[in-house]
């Protein structure tokens, strides 16, 4: 929610102003804005001063500052985020922010980027992490939306439900999440029948005009269809939705079965892999890639990734206590990309998996002739606390179904089993030598029983024989 | 008289005569070793105990594989196929259903009726918005008289109105009320209500309600072919394969929430249909009419095209697997073709033509799942309540519900839908699914369409041509292409993993690697079976002989 995180981010969203303005509104001017940028320098804080978005020419080297304006040499690496460095020639100016190890300014990494959007988008993410990790985790959900203000409607299976059937969790970026059908108060709501009518049927009220207008440029909602056990990596694979249409989602079920060790490297739990589990949940190949990674971050940077669930006794990286690690965090990072770090090593794929396959289409909604009752109705229902007639820009409908109830289960078996070996084994011993056995081992009687047996008891007789030869020869010496 | 005996057939004098015979002559292997070793007392307790060894993991193992055969797994092939085929049979509506003149009094009051509801619940005035647009209505003239009739008799029942009241679970201090409406059985007890947290909810259920008992006074059977609604209305062009499409290649129904559907290619003999090639250029392209001119606008809030892809002869449920499209916009389905071949027998339950089943269809197409599911549900309902419900069709002789003849048929289909859902009907254990069966997987792409360029010419193209009259800038046409992603299609069967044949050569070869023998071996230990069995039959009777004899001789003795 925008307009209650405003205390907190107002300074960071000037400052990016700021730079819009300087960058792209006045780029003839540039004596004018730096003016500008000065007189605030002087009044703001200088938290953003360590971590200036910076505009450079092309390999030339020389930045010019945002703050200062001034051309300057950067020393360092240069990190281009995207593949495509140059398009010779009309694209020269290129946006990006410098980060510097705190102890040793010389080592400093440049990160640019080809277009402008993206530096500054991720560039108030930065910012932005640093900001959320400083609001404790009570006060965050607050300020977040809750399920009252999400849901207008809801509908499963033919009955109605309401925000008790839904289980927030709160995501770093993109705040209060609610899981419908979580499991967490013990039953699991199964439907009856396939079709749209029995699935879940939501309208969601999607604030606008609340909207951060850099951290996210797309309005809608984002949803994931998983299992109660997994968790849900929403800004990894999750599918958006539109406002002011009704998107139904039809699904496919699949489960997938690998046979462990000796067959694949898979694992069952998880708990013979020497990652910890940050997340509450059953694991996957996702949750141990993230743990790993964190893992490592509060290693080598001493502190723990925003994004991410906190491992026990760290806590989330802020530049007032940790000014160095946004550095390492990239660093870190790109080591990671590259398979550095080892994780991609260590971590192995879950051996059962579930996956919807899902099936979208879009509809407008509401109609032009029932959009004046239904807002009316809708307005209504959200009650006294907001004021204002609904938009229907403000609304957007959600169907989530099963396409039908066929499951499709993929599972492995062993090829071979041990009747099938045994089996095998006896057929060719038939087939070939009329054999058993029975017969092997009569072959083993035989052949190593048998005369074992007949050497040893020749060799006992030779024994024995040479024992009475003696005993004879000392009995009968005395009497010689 | 043992002599005589022994003549007969040469039989063995003991058991151990028997065994003696039985091990050396017997293909089995080892067993000579009992006899041979016979000397040696610790061999014979060697073989004894090997043989013994050797015959239980030999029956193991046979457990072992029965089990498996018995549990009667299967193993997928999965198969690509890549001849020429049918086009899929595609369906399309509009979302739009008709006011039917016989009805539309009804219709219109209901309309009013639901305004006052708003206006009561929410204190909100929308008269002007439902009530403006009842001007066209169709016309059954055919069907006139009986019309007269029912008209006359129908009556809007003001029992079932809605109502709010306080929702009485929620525990946070906010008034919080729920909107819905009573249902009660026949004699007015065991009422309950219907509640929805959202009004919107509750409205659309209580006029989907309302709206099943008007419709059900139309008569089954609507000729609607002969009135003025044609399928130029809402396509305004169809091609297929590059080439328009011909007025025979549909057919038209009517769907009570879709409106007036049309179904393309639903025979798939028509080998103007043949698949020739993959790719956009050569599939359905249809541009349509999305007009948002919503006759019923309580039925529905959504405005656009519903598509359906599906097999021929099959009833199209639009409701389960219907495609949305969105007026304004151009929208390419990519189809992709799987079909499962299920084995059905023992390997699990499926029926290849629904002739097995015990649910009679009441959909006259080939069988589906949902079809029977319906089938079977709306079965229960006639039993149950005495009338059928208005969305699925009716068995012979039943009827409609209707609750001025069957006041307590809301009561009835809640609390029978409820146990539907609950699994308590056993609907789902009588619908097998088919043993054959074609998915199309659909994935789709969209573009704005027309572009605001060239919106001006596609307008008056389509003014020109096929009287479209739109003068407002709102989006109301649509464009859809459905074409093959490739036409090959994969196919999984099943087959089984053991059949009859593998489970006697892996029996045989068991047999071979614990004894070393066959099926004639087997034959074998059965005479030793049976000549046991006669043996001690024979010392049975020659000891109860001599026992008789003995008694004989010793009675007269007795007394005296």
């Amino acid at each position: 929610r925008y307009s209650s995180m405003k205390d907190y981010l107002s300074e960071l969203d000037k400052e990016t102003k700021k730079a819009l303005e300087t960058f792209y509104g006045f780029s003839e001017g540039k004596s004018k804005v730096r003016r500008s940028v000065e007189e605030w320098n002087s009044t703001g804080s200088d938290l953003f001063k360590q971590i200036p978005l910076l505009k450079f020419e092309d390999f030339s080297k020389t930045a010019t500052d945002l703050r200062s304006g001034q051309k300057r040499r950067v020393e360092g690496s240069v990190f281009h985020k995207d593949s495509s460095i140059v398009n010779s020639g009309d694209s020269n100016d290129i946006i990006g922010f410098q980060l510097c190890d705190a102890n040793n300014s010389s080592e400093c990494a440049l990160y640019t980027f080809s277009s402008g959007v993206n530096a500054i988008q991720e560039w108030y993410k930065l910012h932005y992490m640093n900001i959320m990790a400083q609001i404790p985790l009570e006060t965050k959900e607050k300020l977040s939306y809750s399920a009252d203000d999400l849901l207008l409607t809801c509908f499963f299976d033919g009955l109605s439900c309401d925000k008790r059937h839904f289980t927030r969790f709160h995501h770093p970026l993109h705040g209060n999440c609610y899981t419908f059908n979580s499991g967490e108060n013990g039953t699991v709501l199964s439907t009856s029948t396939a079709g749209s009518e029995y699935g879940l049927q939501v309208v969601l009220f999607i604030d606008e005009a609340d909207y951060n207008p850099f951290l996210v440029t797309s309005t809608g909602a984002k949803i994931i269809v998983h299992d109660q056990n997994e968790y849900p990596f929403i800004e990894d694979i999750g599918t958006e939705i539109e406002t002011a249409a009704v998107t139904s989602i039809g699904m496919h079920f699949t489960r997938s079965r690998k046979l462990s060790k000796p067959y694949s490297d898979c694992t069952e739990t998880g708990a013979d892999i020497p990652v910890e589990n940050l997340y509450n949940k059953s694991y996957s190949l996702q949750i141990c890639l993230h743990s790993c990674f964190q893992k490592a971050m509060v290693d080598s940077c001493g502190c723990a990734q925003y994004a991410q669930p906190l491992p026990a006794g760290a806590e989330y990286c802020n530049y007032k206590k940790n000014p160095n690690w946004m550095y390492c965090y990239y660093r870190l990072h790109e080591k990671f990309v590259k398979e550095q770090l080892g994780c991609q090593q260590i971590c192995k794929d879950a051996c059962s998996f579930k996956e919807w396959a899902l099936t979208t289409s879009i509809a407008q909604w509401p109609s032009a002739v029932s959009e004046d009752w239904m807002l009316r109705v809708l307005s209504w229902d959200k009650g006294q606390k907001i004021n204002k007639k609904l938009n229907k820009t403000d609304l957007a409908n959600l169907m989530v179904f099963y396409k039908d109830l066929n499951e499709r289960f993929i599972s492995e078996n062993p090829a071979n089993t041990l009747v099938i070996l045994l089996s095998n084994f006896g057929g060719q011993l038939g087939l070939w030598m009329s054999c058993s056995v029975v017969c092997v081992i009569e072959i083993v009687e035989v052949f190593f029983i048998d005369s074992l047996s007949i050497v040893m008891r020749r060799q006992w007789q030779k024994a024995k024989r040479w024992w009475n030869h003696r005993q004879q020869e000392r009995l009968g010496k005395p009497p010689q | 008289e043992e002599e005589k005996e022994e003549g007969l057939i040469e039989f063995y004098d003991s058991f151990k005569d028997m065994f003696e015979f039985f091990c050396k002559n017997t293909t089995i292997h080892g067993t000579i070793r009992l006899v041979c070793s016979g000397s040696n007392r610790m061999k014979t307790a060697f073989w004894t105990l090997l043989l013994l060894a050797s015959f239980g993991m030999l029956y193991w193992q046979f457990g072992l594989m029965f089990s498996q055969y018995w549990a009667y797994p299967v193993v997928l092939t999965m198969s690509m196929h890549s001849e020429a085929k049918m086009f899929p049979a595609i369906t399309i509506c509009n979302l739009d259903p008709y006011r039917f003149d016989l009805v539309s009094g009804d219709l219109v009051q209901l309309d009013r009726m639901a305004e006052e509801s708003i206006a009561f619940l929410y204190g909100i005035n929308v008269s002007a918005s439902i009530l403006h647009l009842n001007d066209k209505n169709i016309h059954l003239k055919d069907l006139s008289n009986i019309g007269n009739l029912s008209r006359s008799s129908f009556k809007l029942s003001r029992n079932f109105s809605l109502l709010r009241m306080p929702d009485h679970n929620n525990r946070s201090g906010k008034k919080h009320f729920s909107v819905g409406f009573k249902l009660c059985n026949a004699t007015g007890g065991n009422c309950f209500y219907k509640t929805y947290s959202s009004g919107m909810n509750a409205i659309l259920e209580w006029y989907r309600f309302h709206y099943m008992n008007i419709m059900s006074q139309l008569p089954v059977i609507i000729n609607i072919s002969d009135h003025e609604e044609q399928i130029e209305d809402m396509v305004y062009s169809c091609q297929y394969d590059g080439e328009p499409c011909r007025p025979s290649d549909y057919v038209h129904f009517h769907h009570p929430v879709f409106g007036s559907c049309y179904t393309f290619n639903s025979k798939g003999t028509d080998p103007f249909w043949t698949a020739t090639k993959p790719g956009i250029p050569y599939g359905l392209s249809l541009i349509l009419r999305a007009e948002q001119k919503d006759h019923i606008p309580l039925l529905s809030t959504v405005a656009g095209v519903k598509v359906m892809i599906h097999n021929h002869n099959q009833t199209p449920f639009l409701e389960h697997e219907g495609f949305d499209i969105r007026p304004g916009i151009a929208t390419t389905i990519g189809i992709q073709q799987d079909e499962v071949n299920r084995l059905g027998g023992n390997y699990g339950k499926c029926t290849t033509n629904g002739d097995d089943v015990n649910v009679k269809l009441l959909y006259n197409n080939s069988y589906t799942l949902q079809a029977c599911l319906h089938s079977c549900f709306q079965h229960i309902m006639v039993r149950k309540c005495g009338c059928g419900y208005y969305y699925y069709p009716l068995p012979p002789g039943a009827e409609y519900c209707n609750y001025n003849k069957q006041p307590a048929w809301g009561h009835c289909f809640y609390q029978l839908y409820s146990r539907l859902r609950n699994h308590h009907l056993n609907c789902f254990d009588q619908c097998p699914k088919p043993c054959r069966e074609s998915l199309y997987k659909v994935s789709a792409g969209t573009a704005k369409w027309p572009s605001s360029k060239s919106q001006d010419w596609v307008r008056q193209a389509l003014r020109h041509q096929n009287g479209y009259n739109s003068t407002s800038n709102r989006k109301d046409i649509a464009k859809v292409t459905i074409f093959y992603q490739q036409l090959n299609y994969q196919s999984v069967d099943e087959s089984p993993l053991l059949s009859e044949n593998l489970l006697l050569s892996s029996m045989g070869s068991q047999w071979s690697l614990w004894f070393g023998s066959s099926v004639l071996s087997v034959v074998e230990m059965l005479e030793l079976l049976i000549d046991t069995l006669v043996l001690s039959l024979l010392f049975c009777y020659q000891r109860f002989r001599s026992k008789k004899t003995l008694k004989v001789t010793h009675t007269p003795t007795i007394p005296s």
